[in-house]
């Protein structure tokens, strides 16, 4: 249930920014850690497989 | 929040605009002592140099740039209804948009050096030097005559708050320091899996994840 507020659009606009900037504070760390993952395994499959041709 | 937004009477005189000082607040509060403990996170890290240290300390700057950010916007949301305007170049705000351009500064200077431990102890000296700042935020609203209201909760001394709203404020300072603490940890995981990223310690654990 949504309480009915005077200055409504003011709380409400607060509230939702710090919703959005907490969020965005789990999420872009989340996000970097995937690349980096992403970056290191591909870069160990690269040397993997340049291993292998050399052999 | 939801004794914020639900279970505390609105104000006699700012009706539920008040309600805005639940997340402005603590905010604010959470965004200094960010600075605090990054400024002695960065003296660690000039003085014995450790690693760990420096990355605590760079990754402490984008929460405190977040959370000043909150600050600032949620303040302008209360100051227009309130006071009229939504930004007023009175002592508190001011000192408070010096301390988002502090954060950001820290920031640029800690990314723009390729060498990143290079780059946290050159940034650990604009912490060091920044840290003038928090007093001037802290005694703004007695040093100066300001638009923003003096301190209405002290430590020491008598609060002039109401104490049926203390409880949601008490709560949210408490969710914003434990948010802090997960973000740090979660930053400094990145940092330090990303300068390790050539090590096999990582490459061990990031292949033992991925099967």
């Amino acid at each position: 249930m949504i309480p009915e507020l005077s200055h409504a659009s003011y709380v409400w606009t607060s509230y939702s920014i710090f919703g959005a900037i907490v969020a965005w504070q789990f999420l872009q760390p989340l996000l970097r850690r995937k690349r980096l993952v992403n970056s290191m395994i591909e870069a160990e499959a690269e040397r993997r497989a340049a291993g292998r041709n050399r052999a | 929040m939801y004794l914020a937004l639900y279970v505390v009477p609105p104000d006699y005189q700012q009706g539920d605009s008040a309600r805005i000082l639940y997340i402005h607040v603590p905010a604010a509060w959470q965004a200094m002592f960010i600075y605090v403990v990054m400024t002695i996170l960065a003296a660690i890290a000039l003085v014995w140099r450790i690693r760990l240290t420096e990355i605590l300390a760079m990754s402490c700057a984008p929460i405190g740039a977040a959370l000043t950010l909150v600050c600032l916007a949620t303040g302008s949301l209360w100051g227009k209804p309130m006071w009229g305007t939504w930004w007023e170049w009175d002592a508190r705000l001011t000192s408070m948009l010096v301390l988002l351009f502090i954060y950001i500064g820290i920031m640029g200077l800690y990314a723009a050096f390729d060498d990143r431990r290079k780059g946290a102890r050159i940034a650990s000296v604009l912490v060091l030097a920044g840290a003038v700042n928090i007093p001037i935020i802290h005694f703004s609203v007695e040093w100066w005559n300001t638009l923003h209201q003096p301190a209405t909760i002290k430590l020491t001394g008598e609060s002039s708050m109401d104490p049926s709203m203390l409880p949601p404020l008490i709560w949210m300072v408490i969710s914003t320091k434990l948010f802090f603490g997960a973000a740090l940890l979660d930053r400094a995981r990145n940092e330090l899996l990303d300068q390790d990223r050539s090590k096999s310690w990582v490459a061990r654990k990031v292949l033992q994840a991925d099967q």
